[in-house]
């Protein structure tokens, strides 16, 4: 089972009513899962005419009150932005899926993280947040589709899950197990049939004065909710570090095998990485920033998410990025030969 | 013309052996060369796809956009410059399935362009999932129980929204392919030409063989002007009739249509901004002191 299967196979045990997905690489192992195993579960599975498509489908099912999902690779998220937008507005849950590839335009299908904009900050229109999760291993990719699912029908909002074709492919042993849930609210705003009740309205449209400015600062403040209580992030050996790498998903475990090759050297080196790309640990991150560290950020991009760390690190301390583009992937002695630099650069004392 | 000049050297193809895009290739620089149109005079426009790669092979101007998008770039690059031969190419996915919306209005819309489409039955390179077009009972890794869509039936579309060049070939077919390529090029309004392509890799129903038990040439006397005869010959499905389906002549061009060619024949690209015109419109918003 690979990292793709894996977690096609988690969004089933999530109890994901129905999928809906338009082909597209490195993702295909996905829908090519669903399309067996969801009609044996008496669930769904449409493949679309095209992503449009599939993000509507998503939209209808989800305002029913079921659980909806789609996956896609970069370019077919880009065309689910209005979707995702217009979902916002209309405060319903949805699970949204990107396997990224390089970009921007057709780019190549080689693993990138170059979707981080697109991802945290939103890619659609208009004032509204989706949630983020970014799993670095198979397990990973796994816990964060059971707990995709929770958030978005808790916080009626869009969890979109951001890993890449290397997580995709990748073959790890997984525990496949639901965990108990957190307590859910009613779904009382699906549709339902109105038989002795008001009927509902799924719309996003907000006219009348001062009438959408009230529905923007209640989403507001759902979202600030979310940044207090859902932040996900780990931390290792930053207590003693006077280089923090910052990183998040494949490139984490990078990351990792270079931080314990610079401890073997001497060089004090510890690293967070986020698991939640927004809400961002920007707390985490700015409780441990002062004078005496280096943060490096490293990124499968042309430097995005270090514009988050910069804003957590609030120029207590100085913040460097080391990035590959285009869907190249950096190795551990690459990053070690950064991290022996930084500390010939900065005089940090070994 | 020799078709060598539109050949491309070095390269790699990255289609299987066996596919059908490669006859096409061939066949459609074969009609070119025939026509004496220059590679300078040529533009390729194509979405994504394993058939959408044609332009990368081929020695001219090429613009590869995105997936599904083609007709609305192709039709821009005709509007901005008439004299070019604007071939818009693709796979029955990217035309019909991502881009079906763009196909309709494109035949609406008219303009003078060919539009070529690769069609396996088949995403290919996404790696096999049902398109638009395949077969009911097609099975796939993901159609795993076979496909229950009715077949989008592109010629049928086109003839109901009066397209006004609608024909069918076969790629086993070099010879009538060409032909009939070189009448959709020479035909003044946009020409759909949809060739059935055995897709080697990816769809084992439709083969070479396939194809040539199940279709089969429209007789001489088919009348391509009688819409309702075109209609049915469409809409035919134990075999699939190829050739000239459709033709609606004297059909005016979106380029005729829109104004800036009216009075004015020197192509959009060539054209200076007027600025003396746009100085006066800004002087009648100015405030009279
Ligand atoms: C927006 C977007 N969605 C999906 C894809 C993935 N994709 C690339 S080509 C293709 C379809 C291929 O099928 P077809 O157009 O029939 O051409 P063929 O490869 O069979 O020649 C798809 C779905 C993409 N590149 N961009």
């Amino acid at each position: 089972m690979c990292g793709n299967e894996a977690l096609a196979e988690a969004a089933i045990l999530a109890g994901c009513d129905a999928y809906f997905g338009y082909p597209i690489t490195p993702q295909n192992e996905i829908p090519a899962y669903m399309s067996r195993r969801m009609p044996e579960e008496g669930r769904v599975f449409v493949q679309s005419e095209s992503e449009l498509a599939a993000i509507n489908m998503v939209f209808g099912a989800s305002a029913t009150g079921k659980r909806a999902m789609t996956s896609s690779s970069s370019p077919g998220i880009s065309l689910m932005q209005e979707g995702i937008s217009y979902l916002a507005g209309a405060e319903l849950p949805a699970v949204v899926v990107n396997i990224t590839r390089g970009g921007p335009g057709l780019g190549n299908i080689s693993p990138a993280q170059s979707d981080y904009f697109q991802a945290t900050r939103g890619g659609g229109h208009g004032d509204y947040r989706t949630i983020v999760l970014a799993p670095s291993s198979v397990q990973e990719m796994v816990d964060c589709m059971l707990l995709a699912f929770d958030l978005a029908d808790q916080y009626r909002m869009t969890v979109l899950v951001l890993a890449d074709g290397i997580l995709g492919q990748m073959m790890e042993p997984i525990v496949l197990e639901k965990k108990p849930s957190r307590e859910l609210p009613p779904k009382d705003w699906a549709l339902t049939g109105a038989k002795g009740r008001e009927q509902n309205i799924i719309r996003s449209l907000w006219l009348g004065e001062g009438v959408l400015e009230k529905h923007n600062n209640k989403l507001k403040a759902k979202y600030e909710q979310v940044q207090e209580n859902e932040v996900l992030c780990e931390q290792y050996e930053v207590d003693d570090a006077e280089i923090v790498v910052v990183a998040y998903g494949v490139t984490a475990r990078i990351v990792r095998g270079a931080a314990a090759k610079a401890r073997e050297e001497g060089i004090k080196v510890g690293w967070i990485r986020p698991i939640t790309l927004w809400p961002f640990p920007t707390e985490q991150i700015s409780k441990v920033a002062n004078e005496f560290r280096i943060f490096l950020t490293v990124e499968m991009s042309a430097g995005q998410m270090v514009e988050d760390v910069k804003l957590a690190v609030a120029g207590k301390a100085p913040v460097v990025f080391y990035g590959r583009p285009g869907g190249s992937v950096p190795t551990v002695d690459e990053l070690l030969d950064k991290i022996r630099q930084l500390t010939l650069r900065h005089e940090i004392k070994i | 013309m020799d078709t060598q000049i539109f050949d491309m050297h070095n390269i790699d193809i990255a289609w299987c052996p066996g596919c059908g895009n490669f006859p096409i290739l061939k066949t459609l620089k074969q009609a070119l060369a025939e026509l004496e149109i220059e590679p300078a005079n040529l533009v390729l426009v194509s979405g994504i796809g394993q058939a959408a790669k044609i332009p990368h092979y081929f020695k001219t101007n090429v613009f590869n956009g995105l997936h599904g998008r083609a007709l609305p770039a192709a039709t821009a690059i005709k509007a901005a410059n008439p004299a070019l031969t604007v071939i818009s190419e693709s796979g029955d996915g990217d035309m019909y399935g991502e881009g079906g919306n763009h196909f309709l209005h494109t035949i609406r819309r008219n303009p003078d362009i060919t539009n070529i489409v690769h069609n396996n039955m088949v995403y290919g390179l996404t790696k096999g999932q049902a398109s638009p077009t395949s077969q009911i009972g097609f099975k796939t890794p993901v159609q795993v129980g076979g496909v229950f869509l009715e077949p989008f039936n592109p010629l049928a579309v086109a003839i109901a929204l009066d397209a006004s060049f609608v024909a069918r070939c076969f790629a086993g077919d070099a010879e009538q392919t060409k032909e009939i390529i070189k009448k959709a090029i020479k035909h003044k309004g946009y020409a759909l030409v949809d060739i059935f392509q055995p897709c080697a890799s990816f769809n084992k129903l439709n083969t070479y063989e396939w194809f040539k038990k199940h279709t089969y040439y429209l007789e001489d006397s088919h009348d391509h002007s009688n819409k309702n005869e075109a209609f049915k010959k469409a809409t035919e499905e134990e075999k699939f009739p190829l050739g000239i389906f459709y033709i609606k002549p004297d059909k005016k061009t979106f380029e005729e249509n829109i104004g800036i060619y009216q009075e004015n024949q020197q192509p959009l690209y060539e054209r200076k901004p007027n600025t003396g015109k746009l100085h006066s419109l800004i002087e009648t918003f100015k405030f009279a002191d």
